[in-house]
């Protein structure tokens, strides 16, 4: 198969998958119990105007009606509107997007930082006291509850140390006006150093749990593989030949052991695309995490419904991008 | 030279400091709450009517610290002798921010609008309004369906809040940020991030004490209760955990204020389920359940029992249910036909966050309590609050736990939605009592205080004769800011008024 057929293919299977995800999410929301405006005028309106207001909301149309009229809107860009809030949720999900973008961009440098630099290292002095120590690090953050380390970072750098703000993108007394919604980009481009600081100090708890919690999965891999591939005969030729140790190392084995590596990278960083729940609701970071927390809550199903797709459009345009990186990386993989 | 330049430096490191201080013309204030929407026509929940309060005004304001009554945008009003027709009189110097009078067209305009649109708040208005009136161009009049003497708490309300037609549309909500008409107006608004008030400058009325008032929003309450630990924030308010609270109080840097909440919380039992159809049974209940534990245990004292639905502090209030006493409860179940050897087995249902992370230990509480008495069995069970309605409505759970936040400050809304017929569908009692009906209109149709106060009183006996609701407590409003936060005032109305906030 050539390239071009590869992702033409790969583009048009995640269509039918996308489709069956919403048809799934929109009958999960109706089948359980509990209706948004119920969550809303519960037991404070009279049930003529409950009535009514599901009416309005078509909540009283057959399932097909209305799974068939979302669907639609959906091509035509209408995600609906909130029921919580009334606005347009498209509209709701461009607000928060950015602040998970951000979020989850910087977590990820950290967790790339950290995996394939501590990996590569224990790798190289395998069983030695800094393997030992990289495996027991990544074991140990593999376990922890991301809002338990979050917890104690907010009591150590923010309460007790007073270093860095506990919770949200920005302090209060900061003058600002958000242009892209991603605040360090905004911040430079007004030239605005003061939000800046401030801003990058926001980040650096949330983002430093969020990234130390995904190293660990990072450095394992990464740690693995390389293993492996540093026992291949081509690292000992290599090494034969007299190429630098930290060449072997960074450009020969790294190379080929990050392969496999990728696909899980590019996974989890569609996952935490669709938001870091806990983390953000740790931080009180105003990301789609948070928002569909808030959501869930209400039974906003035009919400809930319209992240969810938002959400699944990230994971395959990732995950096929992953899959194309991969197919030009190793030819074997369109086969 | 060098000294001279460390000179300098000190200098100006002072100035700039006492610039920093002397300047701080701004407090910032922490919540977990949420803005759903700054539309008078859709706005139904406590934060969002909260800003509202302070950048519009209505036809009347409560004054500060009491639940009386004065003239705002309306200077005075006349009611017709049927108490069918209300007839405002605008005062003639208010405007929105833009410049645009506002006057009796305007109101009109806002009115209809509501009812038109008919969002989450609107029944308030249209369930009574008939029509309106622009009689003059700063007289305004409202025909109402049947006399109702809470009207004009009603209007208190921020539902009845005019808009400014400019811009607000006529056939739509508007969801941005609103143009002020009262004390402050807003500056700048990042959804669920923060939202800036600044003075407005086209107020009529007095100035605000503090020039820019920062809300920043948290997600739950340890992060809030972090962001004032470190200074973050000035004053937090709404929602801490209780226990939070109760080591605050002890902290020095900070000051706790208490206030009275017209929030009160209950039982309901559906008469038409067995084995809550028997009196007896209710009865008996009602005098097992353990108020005091539940305000000590779990609120650690910050809430009071609560004896009647009425609340306390309000006209025509009285403590008319019985104190805990556990050989009466024995006495009325063994009535019911129930004993030691043939417990009452009863299932007993919460909501675990609609009302707080306090819910499921006051359910747990109360089982204890009903379960001391030897003769009953309790089964725990709870659901979310969009299943927890929806139970509630086809009158699927016996006994359940649930709040209620009063739309306008009379004893009718705290007798009426639980009493009549209709509401009493809509809170999952099936309560139907003609008698109890036919005196709440009366009570609806007169204005006197003190004939009210006495139907009223007769309400509540009835209503402690059938038991259909158990009240259990009533909440506190709390606020927690810095010592040099001065002009908080926790209102009866719980109108949190920005405007008298200052800094020392």
């Amino acid at each position: 198969m050539s390239l071009k057929n590869y992702i033409l293919t790969r583009i048009f299977l995640a269509i039918p998958m996308i489709i069956i995800l919403l048809a799934f999410i929109f009958l999960i929301l109706r089948i359980i119990p509990g209706d948004p405006v119920l969550a809303m005028l519960g037991g404070k309106a009279p049930k003529e105007v409950i009535e009514q207001k599901r009416h309005e909301l078509g909540l009283d149309k057959p399932l097909v009606v209305q799974f068939l009229n979302y669907f639609f809107g959906l091509f035509k860009g209408d995600f609906g509107k909130s029921t919580l809030t009334g606005r347009p949720v498209l509209d709701e999900l461009k607000e928060r997007f950015p602040a998970t973008v951000e979020l989850t961009l910087f977590a990820f440098i950290i967790a790339i930082l950290i995996g394939i630099f501590g990996g590569t290292e224990a790798a190289k002095q395998k069983d030695k006291a800094p393997d030992v120590l990289a495996r027991f690090f990544a074991i140990f953050m593999y376990a922890i509850p991301i809002f338990w380390l979050g917890l104690m970072f907010q009591l150590l750098f923010g309460v007790t140390l007073r270093w860095l703000p506990v919770a949200g993108r920005l302090s209060p007394a900061i003058q600002f006006k958000p242009i892209t919604g991603l605040y360090i980009i905004d911040s430079l481009i007004t030239g605005n150093w003061k939000a800046f600081v401030d801003v990058i100090k926001h980040l650096l708890m949330p983002g430093t749990a969020l990234g130390l919690v995904i190293s660990s999965i990072f450095l394992r891999m990464v740690r693995n593989n390389m293993v492996l591939v540093l026992s291949k005969d081509f690292i000992k030729a290599a090494i034969a030949r007299g190429i630098e140790n930290k060449n072997v190392l960074y450009k020969h084995a790294l190379k080929n052991a990050l392969v496999p590596i990728m696909t899980v990278m590019g996974l989890q960083l569609a996952l935490l695309l669709a938001g870091a729940v806990l983390t953000e609701t740790t931080f009180s970071w105003p990301g789609l995490g948070s928002y569909l927390v808030l959501k869930i809550r209400y039974r906003d199903f035009p919400a809930i419904q319209g992240a969810v797709v938002f959400f699944a459009i990230i994971v395959v345009i990732i995950s096929i991008f992953v899959d194309i990186i991969n197919a030009i990386v190793d030819p074997r993989v369109r086969y | 030279m060098r000294n001279r330049f460390i000179l300098l430096f000190i200098a100006m490191l002072v100035l700039v400091t006492s610039l920093m201080y002397a300047t701080r013309d701004y407090i910032i204030i922490g919540t977990t709450d949420k803005i759903r929407s700054l539309d008078p026509a859709r706005c139904y929940d406590y934060f969002s009517s909260n800003i509202l309060q302070n950048v519009l005004s209505g036809f009347v304001d409560y004054e500060i610290g009491t639940t009386n009554l004065k003239p705002w945008l309306a200077e005075k009003w006349e009611i017709s002798n049927d108490g069918k027709v209300y007839t405002f009189y605008l005062r003639k110097d208010a405007t929105f921010e833009d410049g645009t009078p506002i006057t009796a067209q305007v109101m009109k305009y806002s009115f209809d609008r509501v009812i038109k649109l008919n969002g989450d708040p609107a029944f308030l208005l249209s369930d009574i309004v008939d029509k309106t009136e622009v009689v003059d161009k700063y007289v305004f009049r409202v025909y109402l369906k049947y006399p109702f003497s809470a009207f004009l708490s009603v209007l208190g309300y921020t539902v009845a809040y005019p808009v400014n037609p400019k811009v607000y549309p006529e056939d739509s909500f508007y969801e941005l940020a609103p143009s002020a008409s009262g004390p402050y107006r807003i500056k700048e608004w990042i959804r669920d991030v923060r939202i800036v008030l600044e003075a407005n400058p086209k107020y009529f009325g007095e100035k605000p004490k503090t020039k820019t008032i920062i809300i920043n929003f948290y997600e739950n309450a340890s992060t809030l209760r972090l962001a004032l630990e470190t200074g973050e924030i000035d004053v937090a308010y709404r929602d801490l955990d209780p226990r939070d609270i109760l080591e605050i109080e002890k902290d020095p840097r900070f000051v706790v204020y208490k206030g009275e909440s017209p929030q009160i919380r209950y039982i309901v039992f559906n008469v038409k389920q067995k084995p809550f159809d028997d009196p007896n049974v209710r009865t008996g209940l009602a005098y097992a359940v353990d108020r005091n534990m539940i305000a000590n245990e779990v609120f650690v004292g910050l809430v009071k029992p609560l004896y009647s639905m009425v609340p306390m502090g309000m006209w025509s209030h009285e403590d008319v249910f019985p104190k805990r006493d556990l050989e009466k409860a024995k006495e009325y179940l063994s009535q019911a036909g129930y004993d030691e050897n043939n417990p009452l087995k009863i299932d007993f249902w919460y909501t675990p966050t609609h009302y707080g992370s306090t819910e499921a230990d006051v359910a747990q509480i109360i089982k204890e309590s009903l379960e001391e008495t030897g003769v009953i069995k309790v089964t725990i069970k709870y659901a979310e609050w969009a299943t927890y309605v929806d139970y509630f409505l086809n009158g699927t759970m016996g006994m359940f736990l649930l709040g209620w936040y009063p739309d306008y400050l009379d004893p009718d809304d705290y007798v009426w939605p639980f009493l009549s017929i209709s509401g009493a569908k809509s809170l999952g009692s099936f309560y139907e009592n003609q008698e109890v009906e036919n005196l709440m209109v009366e009570a609806r149709k007169s204005s006197d205080v003190e004939e009210r106060t006495k139907i009223y009183k007769k309400v509540q006996e009835i209503l402690v004769k059938d038991k259909p609701y158990v009240p259990l407590w009533q909440g506190v409003a709390i606020c927690i800011a810095k010592p040099e936060i001065k002009g908080i005032v926790l209102e009866p109305t719980q109108i949190f008024r920005y405007y008298t906030l200052y800094s020392k």
